[in-house]
């Protein structure tokens, strides 16, 4: 097995690691880094909870290779924690978070939206997080938690 | 497993290095087909070529007569972009109805195609807007037209290490409707998909073509039931007699997302529901 030297920087810090090349990004970030806040749910891209940041995009990792990361920016949800960022607030205050096990991919879903459309209507936020399971059916809190994070409800 | 990974910047670096890696090899674009038969075990090659940031392959562009949209554009990318808005109507109308905005950001058309499913909704609207795919193989292009590459469920008829470059979409003004049947909105495997484009003046069709997918052993042209709608007007009969056609043209099965006749007869709702929205 050729080891492969993957370069990358996640949650703002370079990361220069052999890697085994069948690793998914999912496994290179929850085995080698310890950031066990990216869950395995499904592990076919249909629940979400596996979603971090590259370059700025939700990606699910289970569907990437860990090689495939290379040169590229990611964002867990720990990098969200440690800068503080308000839907993480949100989510605890409308008690949005039940068994929590899909949090982190919703949050991770709602940062790339917010991003980059910092007013979304409840129907674009609904639409958003249409590839995000909940299995304790908590989608209500959720939408409301999102929703008051956007720009005009920060104001 | 993979016990090589390689990835690549440029086409030229990988015709380069490909005759020294293992021959037991698959490519690798979006991943959102590849790994999942990964993880469930049903995929194990040997090694792995991340064709995902070759420069070729994320292109759009246009000149005079056509647009090139690269094989491993994201489709969230191609939802946003103004020349796929413009010149490819059908595949900015399918983008949408394509899984969940996660998948989109990694899902690519050259994998849509080159995995060959019936169900492929970017195909049937790249086939709809009589798009030729661009292959190359060794610096050697051929292109030809998009569902001449489909064999069959899952099998195309691409050589090995030839590579799905992109896709031309003639430019040509025409309106376009993509439709999906489907349980779970946003999500998973149509029962049934439609995208028609059109060239229509005052109810008069001068141009028309009807693609399916879900319905046939590939994505599929129904062209009995273009051939109906093409230089008429498009009366109640002559919707009536299309979306009777269409029924007879398309070979559903019945299978865990739905039932052969009702497949059938939704080809023939799909496709009323199409002509009004398009005329």
């Amino acid at each position: 097995m050729k080891k492969y030297l993957l370069k990358c920087q996640v949650n703002g810090k370079n990361i220069e690691r052999e890697i085994r090349p069948d690793k998914t990004l999912l496994e290179f970030i929850r085995e080698d880094l310890g950031l066990t806040g990216t869950k395995e749910g499904c592990g076919e891209g249909e629940c979400g909870a596996c979603l971090d940041l590259l370059d700025g995009r939700a990606v699910n990792s289970c569907l990437m290779m860990a090689a495939q990361a290379h040169g590229k920016k990611i964002i867990t949800i720990e990098g969200l924690r440690d800068e503080k960022n308000p839907l993480i607030d949100s989510f605890a205050k409308e008690a949005a978070v039940q068994c929590g096990f899909c949090i982190p991919g919703f949050i991770i879903k709602a940062e790339e939206l917010l991003s980059e459309n910092p007013e979304a209507t409840d129907d674009e936020i609904k639409e958003s997080l249409a590839g995000n399971l909940c299995r304790c059916t908590g989608y209500k809190n959720i939408i409301k938690a999102v929703g008051k994070v956007r720009k005009k409800c920060l104001k | 497993m993979p016990e090589v990974i390689e990835k690549f910047y440029s086409l030229k670096e990988l015709w380069k290095k490909l005759p020294k890696l293992p021959v037991d090899r698959k490519y690798l674009a979006g991943g959102t087909d590849l790994i999942v038969g990964y993880n469930l075990g049903i995929s194990s090659n040997e090694c792995y070529l991340d064709i995902s940031d070759i420069r070729e392959l994320n292109l759009v562009r246009e000149n005079k007569k056509q647009v090139f949209i690269g094989a491993g554009v994201k489709l969230a990318e191609l939802g946003k972009n103004s020349l796929i808005k413009r010149w490819v109507p059908a595949l900015y109308d399918c983008v949408p109805h394509f899984a969940s905005s996660s998948l989109r950001n990694m899902a690519t058309l050259g994998g849509n195609l080159a995995n060959a499913s019936p169900s492929a909704d970017g195909v049937c609207a790249l086939a709809a807007s009589r798009a030729w795919v661009l292959l190359n193989l060794y610096g050697k292009r051929e292109s030809k037209p998009v569902l001449s590459v489909l064999k069959g469920p899952k099998k195309n008829a691409l050589k090995k290490d030839q590579i799905i470059e992109g896709f031309i979409v003639p430019k040509k003004r025409h309106k376009a409707v993509f439709l999906k049947l489907i349980s779970r909105a946003k999500f998973g495997i149509g029962k049934v998909g439609i995208c028609v484009c059109a060239d229509i003046e005052k109810k008069f069709v001068k141009d028309i073509n009807v693609v399916l997918s879900s319905v046939a052993p590939t994505v599929f042209e129904a062209k009995k039931t273009s051939s109906i709608l093409k230089y008429s007007y498009l009366t109640a009969k002559i919707v009536e007699k299309a979306s009777e056609t269409i029924r007879t043209e398309v070979s559903p099965i019945s299978d865990i997302r739905s039932a052969q006749d009702y497949r059938r007869e939704m080809c023939g709702v799909l496709l009323e529901r199409a002509l009004r929205y398009i005329a």
